[in-house]
């Protein structure tokens, strides 16, 4: 990931204009900035929900043991009004997660994130894809 | 990222063919009828926007130049869709691009504007009145007095319990997504509904008065007129649990619509409460024809965010009170 470049002028005030408009909560509240992770698992659900979707994935652990992930990310109401359903994405398609586990210490996580295996960043929807 | 070039790129193509606001038009735009002869605003708009409400301090006009604004949609653009630094609490997000939830990638509703504020002329809010600062310092006490913000469901703001958001309105302003409208017109009244949490406001065009002063609602009691091709709504009754910037309840808030061409509804409005104000502010967007339909933003259904921050919270103290009592000498 790269770093935010510093920005100066016009730019300085958009960004804190708009910085507390982004989210409906404090993700910071309800994931740990001290715990990141990153898994990779195999789709099980996507659980596309308002006001923010999940994906649960299957995650092997280093025992080998299969642990089930839940992942958060954008909401669903703005990707179905571009196209995007719960096909675009297949079951069992494999993911690679980077994100934040929830302050509880449940497997659950923010999708900082999300890879497909072969390392391209998975973009549900852009206007670059549709073109 | 090639991704992120074209997305900014994309975002300027609306302000190349944007007239200056305040130029001449050729001849006046009459706005097609009802069948019941209203002027028809009906149809699926957009307030999506970069302009800030107030104008950023080292702004001293009130329009930029078209080369400044597409310089201050790309910088804003760039910003949005910038990646954060791993580690840091803007980093704890999904990444908006991922999701086209970037304004940039959706319909947006550009303009020359340093500021959605035209009055005052300096394009920010007025000061305080010596009322409305009191109160804002008593109503930051009053939730210090309730505790922490996760320490209760009832603590939480009330976008995170999806009860309302801050700029649900009314007024109506643009966040980061759900920027999308739907105006439907039926004989005596106007329905408005509002992308973000999907609230439909129905408001009465038949003259009625509002509602009984001790009637307080979160949005509001709203009754609307035509002023010739202009839709007026006056909203009153709003209640101090939901405070629009620190208002308070007796806010009065005047919404105007008027369709300036096929493609732009203008949005202006105006509140008045002195006893927040020094004086009453005003402010104007151009509303953008958009795309439908809207699909419902159920927020309290899945929800989940709320527990996760409950739970989270509960987890620390459980952690916190565990690594006392180990430091607490054994007797």
């Amino acid at each position: 990931m790269r770093t935010r470049r510093a920005v100066t002028g016009f730019g300085v005030a958009l960004l804190l204009a708009a910085a507390p408009a982004m989210a409906h909560h404090a993700f910071s509240a309800e994931f740990d900035i001290n715990k990141p992770f990153k898994l990779r698992g195999t789709l099980t659900k996507w659980e596309m929900i308002n006001p923010h979707s999940w994906f649960h994935l299957d995650v092997k652990g280093e025992s080998g043991a299969v642990v089930a992930w839940m992942i958060e990310g954008g909401s669903p109401n703005q990707l179905i009004k571009n196209g995007v359903t719960k096909n675009t994405l297949a079951i069992g398609t494999e993911l690679v997660i980077e994100g934040y586990q929830a302050k509880d210490g449940t497997n659950k996580g923010v999708g900082r994130n999300l890879l497909l295996a072969d390392g391209r960043r998975l973009l549900l929807y852009s206007k670059e894809t549709e073109k | 990222m090639n991704h992120r070039i074209l997305v900014v790129a994309s975002a300027l193509i609306g302000l190349s063919a944007m007239p200056l606001a305040g130029q001449a038009r050729p001849k006046p735009y009459t706005a097609p009828r009802t069948p019941d002869g209203q002027p028809d605003l009906q149809g699926f708009w957009t307030n999506a926007t970069y302009t800030t409400l107030e104008r950023p301090k080292n702004v001293d006009k009130e329009f930029y130049t078209i080369e400044e604004a597409r310089e201050v949609v790309k910088k804003a653009a760039a910003d949005e869709a910038e990646q954060t630094e791993p580690g840091t609490i803007p980093d704890v997000h999904y990444d908006f691009t991922q999701f086209g939830l970037d304004r940039s990638q959706g319909a947006m509703a550009l303009n020359l504007r340093t500021s959605l504020i035209v009055d005052p002329p300096d394009g920010r809010l007025p000061p305080l009145s010596a009322e409305g600062a009191r109160r804002a310092a008593e109503r930051t006490a009053a939730r210090k007095s309730r505790g922490g913000p996760h320490d209760a469901v009832q603590n939480e703001p009330l976008g995170a319990r999806c009860i309302l958001m801050d700029r649900n309105g009314p007024p109506m302003l643009a966040g980061a997504y759900n920027n999308t409208y739907q105006i439907m017109q039926a004989p005596g009244y106007v329905m408005i509904l509002v992308e973000m949490l999907h609230d439909a406001r129905i408001i009465p065009l038949d003259g009625r008065p509002p509602l009984p002063s001790n009637v307080r609602q979160w949005t509001g009691s709203s009754r609307g007129r035509w002023d010739g091709q202009t839709l007026v709504i006056e909203t009153t009754n709003l209640t101090d649990k939901f405070a629009f910037m620190g208002a308070s309840e007796g806010m009065r808030l005047t919404e105007r619509f008027t369709r300036l061409d096929d493609e732009t509804l203008r949005y202006q409005f105006t509140v008045e409460d002195p006893s927040t104000w020094t004086r009453p502010w005003s402010a104007e967007v151009p509303w953008k024809k958009d795309k439908g339909p809207i699909f419902e933003h159920a927020c309290h259904e899945g929800n989940y965010g709320l527990y996760n921050t409950l739970a989270g919270a509960r987890a620390e103290e459980k952690r916190a009170a565990e690594e006392a009592a180990k430091k607490k000498p054994q007797n």
